[in-house]
């Protein structure tokens, strides 16, 4: 579904990305992993338009997307959940989730109410400005706000940091469950064990290329964890 | 060399002050929409000096300086903390308060049977210092340059030592530098001053060029070309603002055709220019590149 | 008292149009996080345009005003275009800098087509000010302050009420965010620069016909105003725009009572300054520069 070739994305001299290539296969859970540093973020970032790719190629079910503006990604049918959650802190939750739809016609109510009830917190504050929200309700809101619009593929980076158990939790859940109703997934996680119970297949991605590749069982769980957290 | 020539060689030499003080500013991180108060300070200072009370040039000179310094940390002092565009607004706020304090100025003396002195909006006139001592236009053209070319030299080796390091490291973030170690601020303080020196000793020379000035002339327009012309000349080395206003003043006033039209060209010029140069001409990328 | 309730309402004419240009500022520098150093000068040549229009044709306001309002558009989407759409993902001096650029164009272009000095302009009302009491209204302040109000009132009802607005309010808030949730930023960008050219455009307007001139200087005017207001009601907010505009007309009204003009400018600018030295809590100073 996603076909990443030799990607490279730099900041001025700086290459994040040295020539990143991997693929995403439709209907899956892929987890990245890789020390911090390692430009997982900078992949999601150019992936989701952010970021403008220096040469390589991003072709989603068959359409070079590399480059192009943030809003037409999501037209594309893929929503980031970005690290730093990044909410609209002077708009309420409700205003946020509505936004988070933006790009869709039809009536938004259906989704919401449902959102509302796989994250009942958000329901609790949803006229409440989501600057004041803690952090783990902003990033409830994150993940809710890329639901919206309804992705094809569902991009997230570090959705556990910092969060609360339960509430990793219940996102671990909520991935689980788009998964079984078709949606793609690629995550970026740190923590590696929650990721690798759930992922169908991982890369490892170590100072801006791709170091490995697999499913959970062909490398020891230790020596990914070792290398994910460690690098070495 | 004919006395047009002359001419724009010495308005090129003059306005390169002002960018001169625009670029120091510039590569320590700061934007300023003030620098003309202190071009215009250094010119009603010296003109004061040599017009009113008879003192000699370099004397003016020297008071120029010290006024524009002083001016220069008066705004900044208080106004150190904010960053960016406030800073600039504030600079500009100054700037305005100096203009009107130009306009606002109304002192002169008899001298020959004549006032002379600023008289508001109406100008300053009388300005001959050089005039009536015989310093031909050509002589007048060394002595700007000779200042000019001491001031870049004194730049480019302060650019070369730790402190030119430490202020592109506090251009470039200022946490950082901060974090390392550097008196942040008081380095920018300094800078400021030395900035509102650079840009009065331009004034203080404009003024005796012209023998008249007036208050309308050290306005956000003439703020405007000071930084245009590091941005457009380039801020990696201390020759970009001197190639932004030779372009300006040397290329279109100097060439008759396009006087008419010099704003319509150097406006255009710049903007285009900096689409595809966002930091000049002769940028940090360049510069690298040619030293190597 | 009735020198203290004139001078208010006079302050209260003038702080409208001061409020209006402050508008335009804000929504820019709101949108794009930079400011429209073009944005005066757009307006000034907008209104040569209309004068150049008056002085070669025997036209109505309502012409001059279109006359006005479609240049100053298509001035704002060429600063658009040249200054801030390639230095989107760039450096905001750079932008800052290539807008003043385009003012010198805008000045000298005008300048060229319309040399003198000043030039007349019709008026607004040709009648005289009306009575009330011991104060005199004049008619063009009244209209000042009703379009202003007009003009708030449909730009809160565009921001709340329609979901173009609420894109508004995304990237205002957060751009990258407003990206990532399918908001196009260059879009919203285009279409908030020509809304805040043709409110600029109708402050203008309604400030050329009240003062029957237009002089080179309207430029340099509206953009000092324009940010002056924009800055003492605090960078970025819309409502603190047009209190900061009101509250400028206020101070300069009763200021130039008892000061004179040219102080009646210096302590406006004092202000300013003194409000960012202390770094007023208004005035997000601690923010993002």
């Amino acid at each position: 579904m996603l076909e990443i070739r030799d990607l490279v994305t730099a900041y001025g001299k700086i290459e994040a990305l040295k020539g990143v290539s991997l693929d995403i296969a439709r209907g899956s859970i892929t987890c990245l992993l890789g020390p911090n540093g390692a430009g997982k973020t900078t992949l999601m970032m150019t992936i989701a338009g952010v970021l403008k790719p220096r040469r390589g190629t991003v072709k989603f079910q068959g359409e070079a997307i590399g480059g192009r503006t943030p809003d037409v990604i999501v037209a594309r049918g893929i929503a980031l959940v970005p690290e730093n959650r990044l909410v609209f802190p002077s708009m309420t939750v409700l205003e946020n989730l509505l936004a988070g739809g933006y790009q869709r016609r039809d009536d938004l109510s259906a989704d919401i109410e449902r959102l509302f009830g796989r994250f009942p917190r958000l329901k609790e504050r949803s006229s409440q400005l989501a600057g004041t929200l803690s952090g783990g309700e902003q990033q409830m809101l994150a993940v809710a706000r890329a639901l919206m619009s309804r992705p094809k593929l569902l991009l997230m980076d570090e959705p556990s940091l910092g969060l609360a158990p339960l509430v990793v939790e219940e996102i671990f859940r909520t991935v689980a469950e788009l998964h079984r109703d078709g949606t793609t997934i690629f995550l970026v996680e740190q923590n590696a064990h929650m990721a690798l119970k759930v992922a169908d297949h991982f890369y490892l991605m170590e100072q801006g290329r791709v170091s490995f590749s697999g499913n959970p069982g062909s490398l020891a769980e230790d020596e990914v964890i070792r290398r994910a957290y460690l690098g070495a | 060399m004919d006395e047009y020539a002359i001419g724009v060689l010495t308005n090129i030499g003059l306005i390169s002050f002002l960018g001169l003080s625009a670029y120091v500013l510039l590569i320590s991180g700061e934007l300023s929409f003030g620098q003309q108060a202190f071009f215009g300070i250094g010119a009603y200072a010296a003109g004061i000096a040599t017009a009113m009370f008879a003192w000699p040039l370099p004397l003016a000179i020297a008071i120029a300086m010290a006024g524009g310094a002083t001016a220069a940390a008066l705004v900044a002092w208080p106004t150190l903390r904010l960053r960016g565009l406030y800073f600039a607004m504030a600079t500009l706020a100054a700037a305005e308060m100096f203009r009107i304090a130009f306009e606002l100025l109304h002192w002169q003396v008899e001298l020959g049977g004549e006032r002379v002195g600023p008289d508001g909006t109406q100008g300053f006139r009388g300005i001959r210092w050089i005039f009536e001592r015989g310093v031909e236009p050509l002589g007048f053209l060394a002595l700007v340059w000779l200042l000019l070319l001491a001031f870049v030299l004194g730049i480019w080796w302060m650019e070369r030592s730790r402190l030119g390091a430490t202020l592109r490291a506090v251009g470039a973030d200022p946490e950082l530098a901060r974090s390392l170690g550097v008196d942040v601020e008081r380095l920018k303080l300094a800078i400021v001053a030395a900035s509102g020196a650079l840009a009065a000793l331009g004034g203080a020379l404009f003024a005796h060029h012209n023998t008249y000035i007036e208050p309308r002339n050290f306005d956000l327009m003439l703020g405007v070309h000071s930084l245009a012309y590091p941005l457009i000349g380039g801020l990696g080395t201390v020759l970009g603002p001197l190639l932004g206003a030779a372009l300006d003043i040397g290329v279109l006033e100097g060439s008759r055709f396009l006087q008419g039209y010099r704003m319509i060209v150097f406006g255009g010029l710049v903007a285009l220019l900096l689409i595809f140069r966002p930091r000049g001409l002769l940028d940090e990328n360049l510069v690298h590149r040619l030293k190597k | 008292m009735s020198d203290f309730l004139q001078n208010t309402l006079d302050g209260l004419a003038a702080g409208a149009s001061y409020a209006l240009l402050a508008l335009g500022f804000t929504l820019i520098f709101g949108v794009l996080r930079r400011a429209n150093l073009s944005y005066g000068p757009a307006i000034m040549f907008g209104a040569y345009a209309a004068a150049w229009t008056s002085l070669n044709f025997h036209v109505g306001l309502g012409v001059l005003f279109a006359v006005m309002l479609a240049t100053t558009v298509l001035a704002g989407a060429y600063v658009e275009r040249l200054a801030f759409a390639p230095h989107r993902a760039g450096s905001a001096v750079a932008a800052m800098v290539a807008s003043f650029a385009l003012w010198m164009q805008f000045e000298e272009v005008a300048t060229l087509v319309l040399p003198r000095h000043l030039y007349a302009f019709p008026a607004l009302y040709e009648g005289g000010p009306l009575p009330l009491g011991a104060l005199t209204v004049r008619v063009e302040a009244l209209v000042m302050i009703g379009v202003a109000i007009a003009i708030c009132g449909a730009v809160w009802w565009l921001l709340y009420r329609t979901r173009f607005g609420a894109a508004v309010r995304a990237v205002i808030d957060n751009p990258i965010a407003a990206g990532l949730s399918g908001i196009s930023v260059p879009a919203v960008s285009i279409r908030i620069f020509a809304l805040a050219s043709a409110i600029g455009a109708v402050a203008g307007f309604l400030i050329v016909t009240t003062q029957e001139q237009v002089t080179p200087m309207l430029g340099m005017w509206s953009t000092l105003k324009g940010l002056l207001a924009m800055m003492l009601g605090g960078l970025g907010s819309l409502p603190g725009a047009v209190i900061g505009g009101l509250a400028l007309g206020l101070i300069e009204a009763h200021s130039q009572w008892y000061l004179g003009p040219q102080l009646r400018d210096f302590l406006a600018y004092f202000l300013l300054f003194v409000l960012l030295a202390v770094r007023a809590p208004w005035m997000n100073t601690r923010s993002a520069s």
